[in-house]
């Protein structure tokens, strides 16, 4: 099942023409991975599917991107609704510096998903069992997130993104600045999320991406050079950059 | 080559030698001024937190004092004490003629009848007894025993005569000149007499001024910063706001006074020498520094944190309400102090606006009459009678205690927030 259709993107910063005329389409319940040299542009793709970039005033999107047969760029599409179901964990921890229950309550509250305290224990709960924090944080949950390490910091993102239930998640490098250990926790975790949601991951990792994905796609200065399965692309891909790029020869 | 790196190195020593030789020596300079100032202000100022008593028996007469048989608290209020008051102060010198009983009148502030008064109405069974009454002395005097008046000028120099000072010698003789703590500096309000003059009518009048400046300049600038920070398009309009709150901040403090004269007094006919005018003049000036406060806080707040909340699907208004705001209020809070204290020790404007009036009641709100502390000390500075000398230095302690609490208060803030989340 297609979850998402990428028809014709291209993007601005100011002048700058930043993708040109991306189609990708996403798999539902199957991690993609998003790869490809630095500054080639994934980042600024990801951001097209909760439409972060509109947060960029000098940055422009044309093109379609349909999630639930719906544009997404369209006008009358509301982005806090659309942002509720596409949910983001960036490169860098960002924890909200409250506590770590707060952290987690934060979404469900502004979109008024819990009626009492109980149900919002609840789903502090289930959020942070899911993210596998739970068993380190159940006896500290009202102090401060920021006291976190960092893999448990970025584990913390990833229930707060998961807190709302989105049908979507997009990971930005999750794993860029944690250690090994961190790294292979979030890895199985991405395994376990993609029963309930669609993943998108950018990774500069190659092993990383063979490892956790099903899909692929190969970003090179702003053109979506190859996609398809994680498997094609890695064994044998159609693309000589491609090829040049996952065997190390650039990048 | 060896040599020629050797030199190099010798000279980079030097260099970095005489550099810091050159910071310790600003801040020694500095630190000198200070001490200095300091230890002038305290060394006179200190005097002014003590005051001089004569201690001079009262005979309750009741027959003087007009007063019945058995009078009740309402007779002894209305009654008249002008004359034991008068005998009291007579009766220190049995033999002196009517000049000299006049000087022996001058000897206490003419709040003596009152001070008698209020002996006898704290204890009515004093009718008909004699007891001995504290009554505050007259600032020459308070002036002779504290040693700030030089007892050696001729006579007709001297604002004590030498009949003054004899009695008043033989009062020091038996026991009867107290000095105690000068509660009434902080309690009283101005007087044209410096004995009886303190700062409660320009300290009331200064934390009115501050709370209308705080309560007006507070809500209007951080909401100006927000909007400009967070919500407007960056563009030509928005930079030339930017560039004239940043000249708002330079405007020297006078032409605030100018304005508040020519538009709140002239035009809104609102009722001059009052607090409430002050303070409105006072937040146009306060206005830039908290807004510039509140924007710097605010652009320091990560950006990270805005996106993990927009991210989450908070709205724009949402995340800076949520977020961005509560985190950038310690830095706007101490912006604000500052700038209240700022505020606090301005002057130019307040003379315009008439706050500079003599006012000798306390005020009870904004809206009446008050000076302030700085302009206290102008006035005082003013005034030619050496009683006033240790009143400014000692006005001028006040404030910059005041000053030094308010900005320790804005550290305070400033550490607690840093030490709580990181
Ligand atoms: N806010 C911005 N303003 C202007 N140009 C930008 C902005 N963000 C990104 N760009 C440009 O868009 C291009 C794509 O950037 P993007 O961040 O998407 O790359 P990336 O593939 O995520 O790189 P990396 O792997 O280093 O994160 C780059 O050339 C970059 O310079
Ligand atoms: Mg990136």
């Amino acid at each position: 099942m297609i979850k998402i259709n990428s028809k014709n993107v291209d993007v601005y910063y100011g002048k700058k023409q930043a993708l040109f005329n991306i189609n990708l389409d996403i798999e539902e319940n199957q991690v993609t991975a998003l790869i490809g040299p630095s500054g080639c542009g994934k980042s600024t793709f990801l951001r097209c599917l909760n439409r972060m970039n509109d947060v960029i005033d000098i940055c422009r999107v044309k093109g379609q991107i349909i999630i639930n047969d719906f544009d997404i760029n369209d006008k009358s599409c509301d982005v806090v609704r659309l942002r509720e179901k596409i949910g983001m964990v960036f490169q860098k921890p960002n924890p909200f510096p409250k506590t770590i229950y707060e952290n987690i309550s934060y979404g469900p509250t502004i979109h008024g998903m819990a009626q009492s305290k109980n149900e919002m224990d609840e789903i502090v709960e289930t959020s942070l069992k899911k993210a596998a924090l739970w068993e380190e944080v159940k006896d500290r949950l009202h102090e401060p997130g920021t006291g976190l390490s960092g893999g448990q910091q970025q584990r913390l993102c990833i229930a707060r993104a998961i807190s709302v239930k989105p049908e979507v998640i997009l990971m930005d490098e999750p794993c860029s600045a944690l250690d090994p250990i961190a790294t292979a926790q979030i890895e199985e975790l991405i395994d376990e999320l993609k029963k309930d949601h669609t993943i998108i991951i950018v990774t500069h990792s190659m092993a990383q991406a063979a490892r956790v994905s099903q899909n692929t796609g190969f970003f090179h200065l702003g053109e979506l050079i190859e996609h398809g399965s994680t498997d094609k692309i890695f064994k044998n891909p159609e693309n000589k950059k491609t090829q040049d790029y996952i065997t190390g020869r650039f990048g | 080559m060896n040599k020629n790196k050797e030199q190099l190195l010798n000279k980079r020593y030097k260099a970095e030698k005489r550099f810091r030789l050159y910071g310790q020596s600003a801040i020694f300079m500095a630190l000198l001024f200070l001490t200095i100032f300091i230890f002038k202000i305290f060394s006179t100022g200190y005097s002014a937190f003590q005051k001089t008593w004569l201690i001079v028996p009262v005979t309750f007469d009741a027959e003087l004092m007009m007063l019945e048989q058995n009078p009740s608290k309402e007779d002894l209020k209305d009654a008249d004490y002008y004359d034991i008051a008068l005998k009291s102060m007579a009766d220190l010198d049995p033999n002196a003629n009517e000049d000299q009983e006049n000087e022996l009148k001058r000897m206490v502030s003419y709040f003596f009848e009152r001070e008698i008064k209020r002996e006898l109405l704290n204890d009515p069974s004093l009718i008909g007894k004699t007891k001995d009454v504290y009554l505050t002395a007259s600032d020459d005097l308070d002036q002779v025993f504290k040693g700030n008046y030089p007892r050696d000028l001729p006579e007709d120099q001297r604002r004590v005569t030498d009949y003054q000072l004899k009695i008043f010698d033989q009062l020091v003789e038996l026991g009867k000149v107290e000095s105690k703590f000068n509660l009434s500096f902080f309690t009283y309000p101005d007087s044209r007499e410096a004995e009886l003059a303190g700062i409660a009518s320009s300290f009331m009048g200064s934390i009115f001024s501050i709370l209308v400046c705080l309560m007006i300049a507070f809500p209007v600038a951080v909401l100006a910063a927000i909007y400009l920070e967070e919500f407007a398009p960056k563009n030509r309009f928005t930079d030339f706001i930017e560039v004239n709150i940043n000249n708002l901040a330079a405007v020297p403090s006078i032409v605030f006074g100018l304005l508040g004269l020519g538009i709140l007094l002239a035009v809104f006919q609102l009722p001059r020498s009052t607090p409430l005018v002050g303070g409105i003049t006072l937040s146009l000036m306060t206005l830039p520094t908290i807004i510039i406060a509140c924007r710097a806080s605010l652009k320091a707040v990560p950006p990270s944190i805005r996106e993990a909340a927009l991210a989450m699907g908070a709205s724009k208004m949402q995340t800076t309400m949520h977020h961005t705001v509560p985190l950038s209020m310690p830095g706007t809070l101490s912006g604000t102090i500052i700038g209240l204290a700022q505020a606090l020790g301005e002057t130019a404007p307040l003379i315009l606006i008439g706050m500079v009036a003599f006012v000798n009641t306390i005020p009870g709100s904004p809206l009446d009459p008050a000076a302030s502390l700085p302009v206290q000390i102008y006035i005082w500075a003013e005034s030619a009678e050496r009683g006033f000398v240790e009143k400014v230095s000692a006005c001028i302690m006040v404030l910059l205690g005041f000053l030094i609490i308010m900005n320790l208060f804005a550290q305070i803030i400033r550490h607690k927030f840093e030490k709580k989340w990181s």
